[in-house]
């Protein structure tokens, strides 16, 4: 991991500290998270404090701060879905298997996101799991679904 | 539609707020003519005119951020409301503060503000009868007040209420239920109460260069937190207490005094932690100390302190354990006496003891009078020279070279670190032992200033530093005649020859192998130490604690002075205590009477037996480490002192020893009597600081009754013991007596001598064991040989591995008190 990111930081110059946001994409890209060790060997390489890192990648959603799971799940919360109950089961998930949105679970089985929209709301609810979208979603369908995924 | 040619925001510099520049232009605000110079922002030039305008982000000297919008004002020909904080005024201006529209506007923005903080309290229709039953225990919250926040009064947003004459809010209040975090020892943080107001973050990253808190997440989630979560310790927090200091609501505040209430009292005194010496205001409330720091009158511009000034006093001086009365030893059992009868009898076992075989340790944290008074009574009364200090120090005479050193060269002034091009930090641990040195530092190397670093591990400046050099551990000294060489070879002159005579068998390819160093690092320090126009060395422990201290001062001042303009380098001496100059200039020093007259030269024998009317004994002084290490049947029989040294088994053979400290300590188990001593915020003094300055302490709280300064100690037994030059009212008096006798504003100042001072340019391959205790790095926190980490709860946790250097193996005592034994 190490080298990756080493790799990684490199290609910039340190007193570029505008290539922070490319740099952490590509962190995200390789390793698949950002980590708190990534977060220190930039924070060294740009002089950037730790803690601004975080601030700033907490901004944007594109970034997460745990390794992803062997599944990730997608909620979508657009319009359609909030309104045909995707808040429902996103609820209902999150006490299924125990995460919030942007974590992932012990077991390593399932990480989970909430979107915004997936672009296909005639058939909302609709959660997506590994790219693959389901449509119409209940709270016991999504149960079920869950077992196909180990 | 704007008429004004507007100074960009970027441009904003300090000079302009310390109000360097001279230009003036003129605006008109709410009426009044105010003159003020160019790139004053229009809340500075209305404070300047006496208008006030609420604000709850700004804060003086950092650059405006803009962000509460309460400071909004109307400018005539200017689109909009401006923020009075970011807009610069430009000529002819014509400014409202207070229009009704601007005062309805604020309004809202506040209930805005307030919408995501617990306001109850400030809208409350029985806030004028809080603080009557605000610490009644609350089963009936509703009518007696909302334990949200402390009560000690720092809430700005109550003053806003006021002022805005708010009574009503119409939104809801959101809680945001953040668990409120009481992961250090010091302070709590509810981000509850927090409004966003960034005051905090921006201290942290901009004043303090901690860079710990910052605003995380986005939207309605923004929180200001630390990277990832991590508790204040784990991601790097120096608890300087900065950030409480400004905060304006009840969202960090610290523990002590959390609910004692409005400080009545405000004291301003100076810390004697360390030798910078700081300024630090104490808020008491019936004689406790409340809280460490602020202003009270201007609370937003918070003095700099670091941990130990703005946390510990308070825990210490109100300390559980803190011994109150004198105590004698009785079949191995304290029993508490009273005065009397523990001066009368130590007065008759000193009365055996006079002469040599007496001796006298005194703390470099006490004040110059006390510890004057101390060796008056040793030299005068006991007729011994046995008088030394425990300090770090290992080679007592460093502290004479020192004097020596500034007696030539005018000593250096804290603010020439931020002045200086080049600063070289060499050995230094400063972020622990001197953090407001460090905080120069930091901002110096933030102000794109060369920093460069020489240490044997990295330390938190280093990170700041844009050289950072890793010499071997031991090689201090190797390390600078390495540099002192490459540098004299690009130097030409008479004192460069003198000085290449004393490099005639010096191997330097050798000594770069030695110290580890590379000839291209040490060849770009030197570099930058001659193209720079001003430049600071600042020497830390790593150079004065050492086996060669007294070669690596000279190698040190021979830089300075081969440097084609000494008089623009500066070097910074850190000494750790915050009077061991003082001290010793106050004669606590084996070799050298009061003023550094030296005891071997029998000229100042006769000065100080005329000044003191007695006749002085004129054998040789021993020092600390001597003392005990010479406690025999005739040799050391007695001791008297102040604080604490560290165990030794020759302790247990003394035939009596007086200690006067604040808590029993290891040594305790030893000692005969037991006398209580004053804390510094108890007592009056002065303290002389590293950049000989003489600084004056004030007392802030009036100590227990049978808690007695040392000065009142020594007067107390020599007036039982009948003897004259004692018989002191109140420190003033001692004062008047040094000052009678020592120049202590050092006028005086002799001519730099252009002189090489000699040095040990020898590489052989035999490697100087260091004695352990030298080894084992510095506890800075520690006071009159107490180990703060011990004696504060949960302060070890937090401190304890980075708090007293890299070896934690130190133990008590052995670090802090390296000199003595």
């Amino acid at each position: 991991m190490k080298d990756t990111i080493d790799a990684i930081l490199k290609k910039h110059i340190p007193k570029e500290k505008g290539n922070l946001i490319p740099v952490l994409q590509s962190v995200q890209k390789k390793e698949g998270y950002i980590s708190p060790e990534s977060v220190k060997r930039i924070s060294n390489y740009f002089r950037i404090s730790r803690s601004s890192i975080y601030g700033i990648a907490t901004f944007y959603s594109q970034f997460r701060f745990n390794p992803p799971g062997r599944h990730s799940i997608k909620i979508c919360l657009g319009t359609a879905c909030h309104v045909q109950g995707g808040d429902f089961i996103l609820k209902a998930l999150q006490a299924e298997i125990g995460i919030s949105p942007g974590e992932t679970t012990d077991d390593m089985r399932f990480d989970l996101d909430r979107v915004a929209c997936l672009g296909c709301c005639a058939l909302a609810p609709v959660v997506m799991i590994d790219n693959k979208i389901h449509s119409r979603m209940s709270v016991i369908k999504l149960k079920e679904l869950l077992n196909k995924y180990e | 539609m704007n008429n004004y040619k507007l100074i960009k925001l970027g441009k904003f510099d300090e000079s302009v707020m310390n109000n360097k520049t001279t230009q003036n232009i003129s605006v008109k605000i709410d009426g009044k003519t105010v003159n003020a110079p160019v790139g004053t922002t229009v809340l500075q030039a209305t404070q300047k005119a006496g208008i006030y305008i609420p604000t709850l982000c700004y804060l003086e000297n950092i650059k405006p951020y803009g962000g509460c919008r309460l400071c909004i004002v109307e400018i005539k020909n200017m689109r909009g409301y401006p923020t009075a904080c970011t807009t610069p005024i430009a000529q002819d201006m014509e400014i409202s503060t207070k229009t009704p529209e601007l005062q309805k506007l604020r309004r809202d923005i506040l209930e805005l503000v307030l919408s995501e903080h617990p306001y109850t309290c400030l809208v409350c229709r029985d806030k004028n009868n809080c603080n009557e039953f605000m610490t009644t225990t609350r089963k009936v919250s509703v009518t007696t007040g909302c334990n949200f926040c402390t009560n000690n009064g720092n809430c700005e947003l109550q003053e806003l209420v006021e002022y805005l004459e708010l009574t009503e809010i119409k939104y809801p209040w959101a809680y945001k239920e953040i668990k409120p975090e009481k992961n250090n020892p010091f302070y709590d943080i509810d981000y509850n109460l927090c409004i966003l107001c960034g005051r905090c973050v921006r201290v942290c990253n901009e004043v303090r260069y901690s860079e710990v808190l910052n605003f995380v997440q986005r939207g309605n989630l923004v929180i200001v937190g630390t990277a990832f979560g991590e508790s204040q310790k784990d991601a790097g927090c120096e608890f300087c207490g900065a950030c409480i200091d400004v905060c304006p609501t009840g969202s960090l505040s610290e523990k002590m005094g959390k609910w004692v209430g409005i400080p009545d009292k405000s004291t301003e005194t100076t810390c004697v932690f360390c030798s910078v010496a700081c300024k630090m205001n104490i808020n008491t409330k019936d004689n406790r100390i409340v809280n460490v720091g602020p202003n009270p009158d201007n609370r937003t511009n918070p003095l700099q302190l670091c941990v130990r000034g703005k946390f510990v006093p308070g825990d210490i001086m109100h300390h559980p354990e803190r011994i109150t009365t004198p105590m004698l030893k009785k079949e191995n059992k304290w029993i508490e006496v009273s005065w009397d009868e523990a001066i009368n009898f130590t007065v008759n076992k000193l009365e055996q003891y006079r002469g040599n075989q007496f001796g006298i340790i005194g703390s470099a944290h006490e004040s110059l009078e006390n510890n004057y008074v101390l060796q008056k009574f040793s030299r005068k009364l006991m007729k011994s020279n046995n008088v030394d200090i425990l300090s770090s120090f290992p080679d007592k005479n460093i502290i004479k070279k020192i004097h020596d050193y500034y007696t030539h060269h005018k000593p250096a002034n804290i603010d020439d670190i931020t002045n200086a091009d080049t600063i070289f930090v060499i050995g230094s641990q400063t972020n622990l032992s001197h953090p407001i040195i460090e905080n120069r530092i930091r901002k110096a190397a933030k102000n794109g200033k060369k920093v460069i670093v020489a240490n044997t591990h990295d330390t938190r400046t280093s990170y700041f530093a844009e050289q950072n050099i890793l010499y071997k551990q031991g090689e201090e000294h190797i390390f600078l005649l390495s540099l002192l060489s490459v540098l004299n070879n690009k130097i030409s002159g008479k004192l460069s020859n003198d000085l290449k005579q004393e490099f005639k068998n010096f191997d330097i390819e050798k000594a770069f192998k030695r110290c580890g160093v590379s000839r291209q690092d040490i060849e770009k320090i030197a570099k930058s130490l001659l193209n720079s126009k001003k430049s600071v060395i600042i020497a830390g422990d790593g150079i004065l604690i050492n086996p060669d201290s007294i070669y690596n001062f000279n190698a040190l001042v021979n830089i300075q002075t081969i440097l084609k303009k000494p008089e623009t380098c500066k070097i910074i001496f850190l000494l750790n205590e915050g009077n061991f100059y003082g001290s010793t200039i106050a004669g606590l020093h084996s070799d050298f009477l009061p003023g550094f007259d030296e005891l071997a030269n029998k000229k100042n024998i006769k000065k100080w037996s005329d000044n003191w009317k007695t006749k002085l004994n004129n054998t040789k002084g021993l020092s600390g480490n001597e003392m005990v290490n010479n406690i025999t049947e005739d040799g050391i029989t007695a001791l008297f002192v102040v604080g604490d040294i560290p165990a030794h088994p020759n302790l247990a053979k003394l035939k009596f020893l007086v200690q006067q400290n604040m808590f029993l300590t290891e040594l305790s188990e030893h000692a005969h009597v037991f006398f209580p001593i004053t804390g510094f915020t108890e007592t009056n003094g002065h303290i002389i600081n590293l950049e000989r300055k003489l600084k004056e302490i004030t007392p802030v709280t009036a100590s227990a009754k049978d808690i007695k300064t040392v000065w009142e100690t020594i007067s107390n037994l020599a007036r039982v013991m009948q003897e004259k030059g004692f018989d002191y009212k109140k420190p003033e008096d001692i004062f008047s007596e040094i000052n009678s006798f020592i120049d202590l504003s050092f006028a005086t100042e002799e001519k730099a001598k252009k002189e090489i001072l000699p040095i040990r340019a020898d590489v052989s391959d035999k490697k100087k064991k260091l004695p352990v205790e030298i080894i084992a790095e510095n506890n800075y926190f520690n006071y009159l040989g107490n180990d703060l980490l011990k004696l504060i709860p949960d302060m070890e946790d937090i401190l304890g591995e980075g708090g007293s250097g890299s070896s934690s193996g130190s133990g008590s005592g052995s670090g802090s008190s390296s000199g003595i034994i």
